[in-house]
């Protein structure tokens, strides 16, 4: 078995950023890692406690650490909302709620030596995938936890008290064909999979940027993760617009996201919302999943005794199609995912 | 003296009256009469209330409230004070308000008493005091019921229910305000 990542594919341009990808190889089809790494349950630490990112990658390689430290992120300090992100979240932040009390862990890359230019709106910075869905994340929800989970360590994603929001922007990608049930889940995605599907977190699974269906076929390869993910409980997937959507001024889906196809199990756990690249430099629906992931956050901290089933559930069913060019749920799900809306009453009196 | 204030409707003489009533002549005095001083609707804490209704949000589906509807009155408190002069120069300043109430608030009738006097520390000068208190007239804003779906049903400030805030943290900002409890009135006229 190996693991790895693809951050450039084909001849799409250098600044696209797929989602991480962890390939799967063998006939045992057994999501491992060929160099075994030790396991440990290292503690995490809080945003609030970052060392800086330099520190971070310190901490996931020295002494083989699976769980990496939050590190710094620089954006989490300003707390000003950004062009790219939708006017809904300035909105949610009016009264001073911004994810408290809920734990986002990033699953993602902490470790590898791969890392690319963007700006959230800070200053240009150079960092690795993981490093900047977490900051996305932490700008749109900055007073929730976060928690880093380096994906190469394979070992089980261990959940906080309170609520927990789970941000996938990987897919787990192997030959396609093999039936879900002879996949041998290494203990990291397993944890995820049980999460998602007893509702104990809410899982934020980046849809992919292969324009296909959810779960479907591309060059010969299948998420496999996603298929896991798809009837789950507390799984959202998470594609891209190239805008935020307003009724004015519709959004269509990105060229290169995926979308929800034809399975009614995936559209009615489908989301699209703005990833505005042009502004941030940062293209896929690796930046579409923090979006949610952070609107979970501020959710969770507005409902506290919610479940992530319900929480959800709201976003899933508060989601907008009138800001979408020709919505169809095929292509967008349920819709664009609104904050506001989520955060209203259905009704009051 | 108030002026008016939005729908507020005064149509009070208010001081000028008192001391026309008190420097009238001395046979007035030998009677126990009772003048209206003022009479007006509103007050500050009806303007509040109406206040109360700027603004508004969506619902979950995309509907609109708008928070007017349920800060607005059918009836606008109404004040009416008293004066009953017991001597030349003492009376008793006494009224009522009616209260008003709107869907989501109510100001509860309040009664005011107080005293007026006056003394003459020389022949063309007129020092006149009163004192009064109001008792009730408190403004009370009410709760909602939002009902957040799968998200449960909550007890709820009505005009933040859709903000970030808690559910149960929004009832902390219901309004409950009182009026101006005691007024304390001095004057010192010189006539030449």
């Amino acid at each position: 078995m190996r693991k790895s990542s693809r951050s450039e594919i084909g001849d799409r341009p250098s600044w696209f950023l797929f989602e991480r990808s962890k390939s799967m190889s063998g006939s045992c089809l057994k999501f491992g890692i060929a160099t075994a790494l030790t396991i440990l349950s290292a503690s995490m630490a809080s945003a609030q406690e970052a060392v800086n990112a330099d520190e971070m990658a310190a901490l996931c390689h020295g002494g083989g650490l699976s769980t990496c430290v939050s590190a710094t992120i620089p954006a989490a300090g300003t707390q000003a909302v950004q062009g790219w992100m939708s006017p809904d979240v300035g909105a949610a932040w009016a009264a001073g709620y911004k994810g408290k009390g809920v734990t986002i862990t990033i699953v993602d890359d902490f470790s590898s030596t791969s890392r690319f230019s963007g700006n959230f709106g800070v200053g240009v910075q150079t960092q690795r995938h993981g490093e900047w869905t977490r900051e996305e994340a932490s700008m749109i929800a900055p007073f929730a936890t976060i928690r880093s989970k380096d994906f190469s360590t394979s070992s089980a994603v261990s959940l906080a008290p309170g609520l927990n929001v789970l941000n996938l922007s990987y897919g787990m990608y192997a030959k396609a064909g093999y039936r879900l049930n002879q996949i041998g889940w290494s203990p990291e995605e397993a944890s995820i999979i049980s999460y998602a599907t007893k509702g104990t977190a809410v899982v934020s699974k980046a849809a992919g940027n292969d324009a296909v269906a959810v779960g479907g076929v591309t060059g010969g390869q299948q998420d496999y993760l996603d298929l896991a993910l798809v009837g789950k409980a507390s799984a959202i997937f998470v594609g891209a617009l190239s805008t935020n959507g307003t009724t004015s001024n519709k959004a269509q889906l990105a060229w290169y996201s995926n979308y929800a196809g034809s399975n009614t199990l995936v559209q009615s756990h489908f989301l699209v919302v703005g990833v505005t690249g042009d502004k941030t430099g940062l293209y896929g629906t690796s930046f579409a999943a923090p979006i949610i992931s952070g609107y979970a956050a501020i959710i969770g901290s507005k409902f506290t005794k919610a479940t992530a089933t319900q929480i959800t559930n709201d976003l899933l069913n508060t989601a907008r199609t009138d800001t979408l060019v020709n919505y169809s749920a095929a292509v967008y799900g349920k819709g664009e995912a609104s904050l506001s809306r989520a955060l209203a009453p259905v009704a009051i009196k | 003296m108030r002026g008016r204030s939005g729908n507020r409707v005064s149509f009070r003489t208010t001081a000028l009256l008192l001391y026309g009533l008190l420097a009238a002549s001395p046979a007035i005095a030998q009677e126990m009469t009772t003048s209206l001083v003022d009479i007006h609707q509103g007050s500050p804490l009806s303007d509040r209330a109406r206040g109360l209704g700027d603004g508004g949000y969506e619902l979950q589906n995309g509907s609109r409230v708008s928070f007017n509807q349920w800060y607005r009155a059918s009836w606008v408190d109404m004040h009416v004070d008293l004066l009953t002069q017991i001597t030349e120069d003492t009376g008793i300043l006494w009224g009522f308000g009616t209260g008003e109430e709107g869907e989501k608030y109510r100001i509860e009738p309040s009664l005011k008493l107080g005293f007026l006097t006056q003394m003459h520390p020389s022949a063309n000068s007129t020092f006149s005091l009163s004192l009064t208190a109001t008792i009730g007239g408190n403004l009370t804003e009410k709760p909602c019921e939002a009902n957040y779906g799968d998200l449960g049903t909550y007890s709820v400030n009505c005009r933040l229910a859709a903000s970030e805030m808690a559910p149960e943290e929004t009832l902390k900002y219901l309004v409950n305000a009182k009026p101006e409890s005691q007024h304390l009135w001095l004057n010192y006229r010189v006539t030449f």
